[in-house]
């Protein structure tokens, strides 16, 4: 519609009763004044849809659904009133409702398009694949309509397939020289690929000289790219157009809180929420917020951690020291300082760190990666042995280094493949092993190609795509590094720094095309998994039979079985592993040495079940042994004062009292109730550490607890004398 | 998902379990906990500076011919797994009480036997042995209800209210009495069982706790555990037992990430509010602190010179001075309290050495 129809629109619609889509067109080309009255004059009908429509208009949602609610009654089979209403609940956030009344329209008109660009709009909140599919149904049963096309351009744009998303954009715009959502995408391919997008913007400005979505939406493009900076800019110009786009407003709080810029996100925040957008990211960040209050944090020159005050005292003293070692590891690795500090928040309730990493909770995320800021779940926050919190603080660390050394520009497979590498890197016995849905997708050959492989992680088409591609990304960094050498990871990273693609990357840093690349890695994964992809059903069903034969202590026949099929799948140290299976029954014959050697392999495979591997420590008659076995667990659980105190006890009885000293200050760290015990321990380690006045303090505050506690006050003339 | 993040999978099991592990962890042993003197006097942290009524209430309890009954009854479980784990925590704690106390005033109940006539039996048959100088502790393990009006154990045959178990307790004359129900809704029993000079702890706040306990595994727990002999006097005193186990259930359901579905009370005053944190703010705790349940250290010194007499008497002297300076801490300047603390401290652990010698 142009500048001329619209004057004559609103001359007329002074005279002539107004429709939706009048007053809809004035609010496209920024009429804004022009559209509220019309608006208004909508809201006054009779008719409970065009009320509807207008209060919606007006921003008056409350009355506006109630209007939809009576249009309903009064248009029972008329499938764009169900539509419309739709439309505002997902606006006002209540996607489950929309999808319900999209279903009805469709029910009534099963070729109805809008319907299904409901449901599309629906499914690509959650970057769900069928978002692609409903939109495309949309744009096939209506070629004429220009938001179809605007959307499967906006989610090929999501899912980094610029080429489609152009082809997509140019056909709206050939549909319509004013599709403003079209332009919008082509001004973000622009700016993604660090192009002047100033002429999609000028086009834009004179369709509508205050459509801030256009930079709201290049904003949602920067951040899915994890380019959180160049983000919050674009959402900062969208509000310039537009003060009232709300939308961005949270969003540029939200991604502000991410960089933990917590007083301008609080602002923004507040603002959005003042204003009415209540939606659960916007709440979610403002109570978490509100709970920073209970958080301490510690700076040194070059790490800062935030810790909740009821464990800070504890995870501070692995925390600091493994981000200084991550740090050092990686300083060399990827050839370069960081400008600043990394930032990490550990949040012991899990609910908490989902907000904090999306605004909502529900993520099945152990850590996230803003810059240079990490955020991740404490290990309290689980049931012990779920977690391996060290693996994820360094997989988290190494996204701050790809990240900073791309400039942002590295591909999603990329930067998690070598983040998942660097896990085992670290330490063999870190990371996470192949499980079910790995070995399934293998055997299914549902890997994607390289070229394709961040798909499975922004739009994954079946549920455990997004594990599998995990797994795929870390094992193509494992091979790379192999093959290459990590020289190689290097020039990789130099080369996506450049804005290179990753067909370009693997054909100029590796020599081959991807299609080769693809058939090279995926015979060197054959022959690593060939052996666990073949049996595993058989391993399934014989693994199940040896628990079966240690519960009725057949442990002759647990131990044939178990020896048979235990290297089919070396990998699996979960719940009931063939390992411990095998330790049980050997115990149960009375051999313990070699009940210790299968204790041993499950937990050099990465076992993490702390019982298991305290089963272990007990077993080793070597204390040097048993402090190794127990060592692994301070990754993993180290809110165990067991764990601590045993250790302490293990350190000294080597001679190791720096270590002995670190487990008895843990051991305190946990507020025991036997203070007087634990600060007899530390008493004691400090004394052979030749720490005369801290054995001292320590010894005076265990009998301060228990004056009568004898050992203490034989410490304590000893110091003395 | 729009950014850079670690997914975690969880524990993946992928049959279920048919052999729970267990920690089977057995390095830690005596040597790290060396059995410590039995002494009462003013080693404890009071919730009050009322240490001379305690001191006279633990002259009780040291005296020589007082002894202590125990009671321990093992209800109904209902499935194999519930018979087998009340049965065995009541055997648990039977072993514990016969390392440490005299046999004969150890009775437990489970199984069969612990029918409503063997415990009204045994209660009435201590009734007429015990004397008022005696403690008498019941512990109660099982599944309980409430019906919304009177809690009930689960027994073979008749169940047992709440009242019931009032009834005969009120009839045996030892003043010192504890009772620690670990069933669930024992929360319950807490109105009808409180009095005067009984300490009553209950696993639940309530009788609408209905879920099995855990409760009992940790006050099993605190009866095997030096740890939880928190002020080294070689006594753990209900109090002490109390704590460790509301401490170790908390944190079980913490740890497993599950939600608690019980809630620890003790209540000792007789009138006062039931509570999971007993202290000076509360008034409660102070009949449990002077009740020793179990002496894990029966070395006892003797005063059989002079010399010995005048040592103890000075380290009686220094304790209660100690007690006196930690409980004026709060208005002592940091420094000032620093020094006189360690000074008797020092003091104390001399005339503990020369005691010894």
């Amino acid at each position: 519609m142009t500048r001329a129809c619209l004057i004559a629109l609103a001359v007329a619609g002074a005279l002539a009763a107004a429709t939706p889509e009048q007053c809809r067109a004035l609010r496209y080309h920024g009429r804004l004044d022009a559209a509220d009255s019309c608006f208004t004059q909508l809201s006054r009908e009779e008719d409970p849809y065009l009320s509807a429509e207008g209060l919606w208009g007006l921003r008056r949602w409350a009355d506006a659904n109630n209007r939809f609610r009576d249009a309903l009654k009064v248009h029972p089979g008329d499938a764009r009133v169900r539509v419309q209403w739709g439309r505002l609940l997902l606006e006002r956030f209540n996607p489950k409702d929309a999808a319900g009344l999209f279903q009805e329209a469709l029910n009534i008109d099963p070729n109805y398009a809008p319907a299904y660009i409901g449901m599309a709009l629906v499914g690509s909140e959650n970057f769900e694949a069928k978002a692609v599919a409903a939109a495309k149904k949309a744009a096939d049963l209506d070629p004429k309509l220009v938001e179809a096309r605007e959307l499967l351009a906006y989610l090929a744009l999501e899912d980094n397939d610029e080429k489609g998303a152009k082809d997509e954009a140019d056909k709206a715009l050939a549909i319509s020289p004013e599709a403003l959502d079209a332009m919008a995408i082509h001004a973000s391919i622009d700016l993604l690929d660090g192009r002047d997008a100033g002429a999609w913007f000028d086009r834009i400005a004179k369709v509508n000289p205050v459509y801030g979505e256009a930079w709201s939406k290049a904003g949602h493009f920067f951040i899915i790219n994890r380019r959180y900076e160049e983000g919050i800019a674009a959402y900062r110009k969208a509000l310039d157009l537009d003060p009232k786009l709300d939308e961005a407003r949270a969003q540029l709080g939200v991604n502000l809180m991410r960089l933990g810029r917590e007083q301008e996100a609080r602002q923004q925040l507040e603002a959005a929420y003042d204003d009415g957008y209540r939606n659960a990211e916007t709440v979610n960040s403002l109570r978490l917020m509100d709970s920073y209050k209970n958080f301490e944090t510690f700076r040194t020159d070059n790490t800062i951690l935030k810790l909740h005050k009821k464990e800070a005292e504890l995870l501070r003293l692995y925390f600091e020291q493994e981000m200084k070692r991550a740090i050092a590891t990686y300083k060399r690795k990827y050839q370069m300082t960081l400008p600043g500090p990394v930032q990490v928040e550990v949040y012991p309730d899990h609910a908490d760190f989902e907000v904090r990493a999306i605004g909502l909770p529900g993520l099945g995320a152990l850590g996230v990666t803003f810059g240079e800021v990490v955020a991740m779940d404490s290990p309290s926050s689980r049931p012990p042995g779920d977690f391996h919190w060290a693996s994820t603080l360094w997989h988290e660390m190494s996204h701050v280094y790809v990240l900073t050394a791309t400039h942002h520009l590295v591909p999603r497979w990329f930067t998690e493949g070598e983040a998942v590498h660097e896990e085992t890197a670290v330490a063999p016995d870190w990371g996470d092993r192949m499980g079910p849905d790995e070995i399934e997708a293998i055997r299914d050959h549902k890997l994607l190609p390289i070229a394709e492989l961040d798909r499975g992680f922004v739009r994954p088409s079946y549920p455990s795509q997004v594990i599998v591609s995990y797994y795929q990304a870390g094992k193509i960094c494992d091979y790379i590094a192999q093959k290459w050498g990590d020289g190689k990871i290097l020039e990789m990273i130099h080369s996506f720094a450049q804005a290179k693609s990753t067909p370009e990357v693997i054909q100029a840093d590796l020599g081959m095309s991807p299609a080769d690349f693809d058939k090279q890695f995926l015979a060197w994964l054959d022959a690593q998994t060939k052996t666990t992809v073949e049996h595993f059903p058989e391993w399934k069903k014989r693994a199940r039979e040896v628990a079966e034969d240690v519960r009725d202590k057949k442990y002759d026949d647990a131990i044939r079985e178990g020896k048979a099929i235990r290297d089919w799948y070396p990998d699996y140290v979960e719940g009931n592993s063939v390992y411990e299976l095998l330790a049980d029954a050997y115990l149960g014959k009375g051999d313990k040495p070699d009940a210790i050697h299968e204790l041993e392999d499950y937990s050099r495979v990465g076992g993490r079940n702390p019982a298991t591997i305290k089963q272990l420590a007990g077993l080793e008659q070597d204390p040097a042994a048993a402090s190794r076995a127990l060592q692994r667990l301070i990754y993993i659980y180290p809110e165990d004062e067991k764990l601590h105190s045993l250790l302490g006890e293990l350190w000294l009885e080597q001679g190791n009292t720096a270590a002995a000293i670190q487990e008895y200050q843990a051991v305190l760290a946990l507020k025991p109730m036997d203070v007087a015990q634990a600060r007899f321990n530390l008493a004691q380690a400090y004394h052979r550490a030749n720490r005369v006045n801290d054995a001292k303090e320590q010894v005076l505050q265990a009998l301060e607890a228990a004056p009568n506690f004898k050992p203490a006050q034989k410490l304590l003339l000893e110091i003395m004398k | 998902m729009a950014i850079a993040a670690k997914v975690g999978r969880g524990m993946r099991m992928l049959f279920a379990s048919t052999n729970p592990r267990a920690g089977g962890f057995a390095r830690q042993d005596a040597d790290t906990n060396p059995k410590r003197p039995l002494t009462k006097r003013g080693t404890q942290t009071l919730p009050h500076n009322l240490c001379s009524k305690l001191a006279s209430l633990l002259l009780l309890a040291g005296s020589a011919h007082a002894a202590t009954y125990y009671v321990t009854v093992a209800g109904l479980g209902g499935e194999p797994d519930y018979e087998q784990r009340f049965e065995g925590w009541a055997k648990d704690i039977e072993r514990t009480l016969k390392g440490s106390a005299d046999a004969s005033t150890v009775t437990t109940l489970y199984g069969p036997t612990a029918t409503r006539d063997a415990v009204r039996t045994t209660l009435r048959q201590i009734a007429g042995r015990a004397h008022p100088d005696d403690a008498f502790v019941l512990m109660l393990i099982g599944h309980g209800t409430f019906d919304g009006e009177d809690y009930k154990i689960n027994l073979p045959g008749p169940d047992m209210t709440g009242i019931e178990f009032a009834e005969l307790l009120d009839r045996i004359p030892a003043k010192r009495q504890l009772v620690v129900n670990m069933t669930s809704a024992s929360g319950a029993s807490m109105e009808a069982l409180r009095r005067q000079g009984r300490a009553v702890i209950t696993a639940t706040k309530s009788g609408y706790e209905k879920n099995a306990t855990v409760f009992a595994r940790y006050w099993v727990a605190a009866l095997t555990d030096p740890a939880a002999d928190t002020n080294k006097d070689g006594t753990i005193s209900a109090l002490e037992a109390f704590k460790y186990a509301e401490q170790k259930t908390g944190s079980f359901y913490d740890t497993q990430k599950r939600l608690a579905t019980e809630h620890p009370l003790l209540e000792d005053t007789g009138a006062g509010q039931a509570t999971r944190a007993p202290g000076r703010d509360n008034g409660e705790g102070l009949v449990a602190s002077a009740f020793p349940v179990l002496r894990i250290d029966k070395s006892q010194a003797v005063a059989n010179s002079p010399e010995k007499r005048a040592l103890l008497a000075k380290k009686d002297e220094l304790e209660s001075l100690i007690d006196q300076l930690k409980y004026k801490k709060a208005s002592i300047p940091a420094d000032e309290y620093k020094t006189q603390v360690t000074d008797l401290l020092l003091q104390l652990a001399r005339t503990q050495a020369e005691i010894d010698k």
